[in-house]
C-alpha cells in the first residue's frame, strides 16, 4: 500500500468543492433518517408503547442514527465517486501529481466516513431536540467514534462496488439488494430477538447489526453482552473493506 | 547534451493485445521531442510509462536518472502533464483548481498564491479567476490545463495531444507558450496528430505505428530523407498511372497512389509540372514536402482502422 499524509490533500479538495453544496447535501442526508424518525418514532410510536424495555422512539434513534451515516457514506462512494472516476475523470489528474492512487481511493474513503460523521452528528442533534439523549458524555464520545467507524467501513465498501460498475444503474442492485434489507435485519426498527434462530445468525453477518447494537449500549448507558463482538467484527470487517476497496479500484484506474 | 529521459525495449502489455512493441529512444534535456502516429500507435501509452501512472510490462526507462515505476512520486513531482481530456475540477472555480492542485504538490500556500496570479497572466485567464470551468470555452479550458501542468515548476513537460479541438486562433496561442517554456529550459514531449503542430514545436521526434517506431529524426531532414523537396499532386484515374509514369520517370525520384490521387515525389517540381501543362492536365498541384507526407507514406494513406 502505496500510501502517505497526501490522503489528506484529498480530502481537503472534496472539503473545498462541497463546500457549495452544504445545504442541500443536509437536507438529503437527513431527510430518509428524518422522516423514519418522524414517521416510525412518533407515529407509530404513538401506538406501540414501549418496545425493548423504553419509549419506541428511544429504541429507534440508535438505530437510526447508525443508518444514517451508513447511508451518507454509501451514497458519496458510489455516486460521487463514479461521478470523480468516470465522468469528470478527475482522478487521472491526481494520479498525474505526487498524489498516489492508494492516497487518491483512501482520501475519498475518509471523505465518505467525513459526509457520514456529519449526517450522524445532525441525527444527534435533532434526537436531543427530541428528548433522546446519549448516558453520559462518555456514551457521546463512543458515538463519535462509532459514526466514523461505520463511515469508514461503508464507504470501503461502496468503494469495492464502484470498482466494479459500468455505470449508475448497476449500484442499484447494492443499494435495493443489500443495503435496504440492511436496514430491515440489523435491529434499527424493532429488537431481533423474535426472529427465528436462522434469522438471527443471518443478521450477525449484517455490519449495520454490530453498529447499532453499540449504538444503543451508548445511549442506554447499559453494558450489553456481545459488545466485544461487535467491536471486533467492526474492526475486522473495516480492515478488510478498507485494503480490498483501495485494491480493486487501483486496479480499475491504473492500466 | 545530458540526456534527460532514456527507454529501452519498452513494452507494454495488456492482456494479449501489445500496446507498445520494444522501443528505444533518448530525449535530451532542453528539447522537444514529439510522438507522432494515428490513434492506436501507442503514444499515450508510451508517456503514461515515462511519468509513471502506467506499470511498464518489461524494457526501462529513467528520467533524469531516476527509474519510471508507479511508486516513484519523484518523477511526478518534477513533470507537468497536459493531458489529453480536459480534467479540470469542475466542483471547483478556476481559481480553486490551481490552488489546490498545487497542494498535491506540497507548495506552500503564500508561494501557491503568488505562483497561481502569475500563471493566470502566463494563459491569459486573469479576469476568468472566479468563473466556474462550465463557463470555460474549450479554448480557456485548455490553457488552464497548461496553468495547471506549471504549477510545480516542472523540469519536463508532458503534452498529450495539447491542441484538439482548438481554433487556429487558441492553437498559435498555445504554440507560443509551449515555445516559451522550452526557451526557459524545459524539456518538452509532445504527442500529435497534426504534422504542423510538431513542426512548429519540436527538435526530434519519432513516427509510431502498431506500437513501433518507423523513423526518428528531426523534422526537416526526415522530409528531405524520405520525400525530397517537392510534391506533385495529380488527380486522374488509375488506368491512366502507367503510362503517365513511363513518360515521367527521369523527373522523379518516387510515386505512391492513394485513392483518386497520385503523389509525385522529385527534388525540383518546375520540370514535371511542364511536362504536365504540355500532357494537358489538369488537377495538378506543385507544393513543397511536408512531414504529412512522411508520416502518410510510412503509415499508409488510407484508413487503418
Amino acid at each position: 500500500m502505496n500510501l502517505s499524509y497526501r490522503i489528506y490533500y484529498v480530502f481537503l479538495r472534496n472539503l473545498i468543492s462541497y463546500k457549495r453544496f452544504i445545504l442541500p447535501t443536509f437536507a438529503i442526508s437527513l431527510g430518509q433518517p428524518l422522516f423514519y424518525l418522524l414517521t416510525f418514532g412518533i407515529g407509530m410510536g404513538a401506538y406501540m408503547g414501549y418496545m425493548g424495555g423504553k419509549p419506541y422512539l428511544e429504541f429507534l434513534v440508535p438505530g437510526v442514527l447508525a443508518s444514517s451515516v451508513m447511508l451518507s457514506a454509501t451514497y458519496e462512494c458510489l455516486y460521487d465517486t463514479f461521478v470523480k472516476m468516470v465522468h469528470e475523470r478527475l482522478y487521472d489528474s491526481l494520479i498525474a501529481t505526487p498524489v498516489s492512487v492508494e492516497d487518491v481511493v483512501a482520501g475519498d474513503i475518509v471523505w465518505g466516513a467525513f459526509r457520514g460523521l456529519t449526517s450522524g452528528v445532525l441525527m444527534l442533534v435533532v434526537a436531543m431536540f427530541m428528548g433522546v439523549h446519549p448516558a453520559s458524555a462518555g456514551g457521546v464520545v463512543i458515538l463519535l467514534a462509532l459514526m466514523v467507524f461505520v463511515g469508514v467501513l461503508f464507504s470501503s465498501l461502496s468503494m469495492i462496488v464502484t470498482s466494479f460498475a459500468p455505470n449508475f444503474d448497476f449500484f442499484n442492485y447494492y443499494t435495493e439488494l443489500v443495503i435496504t434489507p440492511m436496514l430491515f435485519f440489523s435491529g434499527v426498527f424493532f429488537p431481533l430477538d423474535k426472529f427465528p434462530q436462522w434469522m438471527k445468525i443471518f443478521a450477525l453477518f449484517m455490519p449495520l447489526t454490530h453498529a447499532v447494537n453499540i449504538s444503543r449500549a451508548a445511549f442506554s448507558g447499559e453494558s450489553v453482552p456481545g459488545l466485544g463482538l461487535n467491536f471486533l467484527v467492526l474492526l475486522v470487517l473495516e480492515v478488510v473493506a478498507f485494503v480490498v476497496g483501495i485494491k480493486l479500484m487501483k486496479r480499475r484506474l491504473i492500466s | 547534451m545530458t540526456v534527460a529521459i532514456a527507454a529501452r525495449d519498452l513494452v507494454k502489455k495488456f492482456d494479449d493485445f501489445t500496446a507498445v512493441n520494444g522501443i528505444s529512444f533518448d530525449i535530451d534535456e532542453g528539447e522537444c521531442f514529439a510522438f507522432l502516429g494515428p490513434n492506436g500507435a501507442g503514444k499515450t501509452t508510451t508517456i503514461k510509462m515515462v511519468h509513471c501512472v502506467s506499470p511498464i510490462t518489461s524494457g526501462k526507462v529513467t528520467v533524469f536518472g531516476m527509474r519510471s515505476s508507479l511508486e516513484n512520486r519523484e518523477i511526478r513531482r518534477l513533470t507537468g502533464v497536459i493531458p489529453q481530456e480536459i480534467n479540470l475540477d469542475s466542483g471547483l472555480t478556476v481559481h480553486e483548481n490551481l490552488m489546490v492542485f498545487s497542494r498535491f504538490f506540497d507548495i506552500p500556500k503564500h508561494e501557491a498564491k503568488k505562483r497561481v496570479e502569475e500563471l493566470l497572466g502566463f494563459v491569459e485567464l486573469d479576469n476568468k479567476k472566479h468563473s466556474k470551468i462550465d463557463e470555460l470555452s474549450t479554448g480557456m479550458k485548455r490553457r488552464l490545463l497548461i496553468a495547471r501542468a506549471l504549477l510545480n515548476k516542472p523540469k519536463l513537460i508532458m503534452a498529450d495531444e495539447p491542441t484538439t479541438g482548438l481554433d487556429p486562433q487558441a492553437r498559435h496561442l498555445i504554440w507560443q507558450r509551449l515555445r516559451l517554456l522550452k526557451s526557459q529550459g524545459t524539456t518538452l514531449i509532445l504527442t500529435t496528430q497534426y504534422m504542423e503542430e510538431a513542426e512548429q514545436l519540436c527538435d526530434k521526434l519519432v513516427i509510431m505505428n502498431e506500437g513501433k517506431i518507423l523513423i526518428q529524426g528531426s523534422p526537416r531532414q526526415l522530409v528531405a530523407d524520405r520525400i525530397g523537396r517537392e510534391v506533385v499532386e495529380i488527380r486522374i484515374a488509375k488506368e491512366e498511372d502507367e503510362k503517365l509514369l513511363a513518360l515521367v520517370s527521369d523527373s522523379v525520384c518516387g510515386h505512391e497512389r492513394a485513392g483518386d490521387t497520385l503523389y509525385f515525389y522529385c527534388s525540383d517540381g518546375r520540370e514535371l509540372m511542364k511536362k504536365m501543362i504540355d500532357l494537358d492536365l489538369s488537377n495538378v498541384l506543385n507544393r513543397p514536402a511536408t512531414l504529412e507526407d512522411v508520416f502518410l507514406k510510412l503509415t499508409g494513406r488510407s484508413l487503418t482502422e
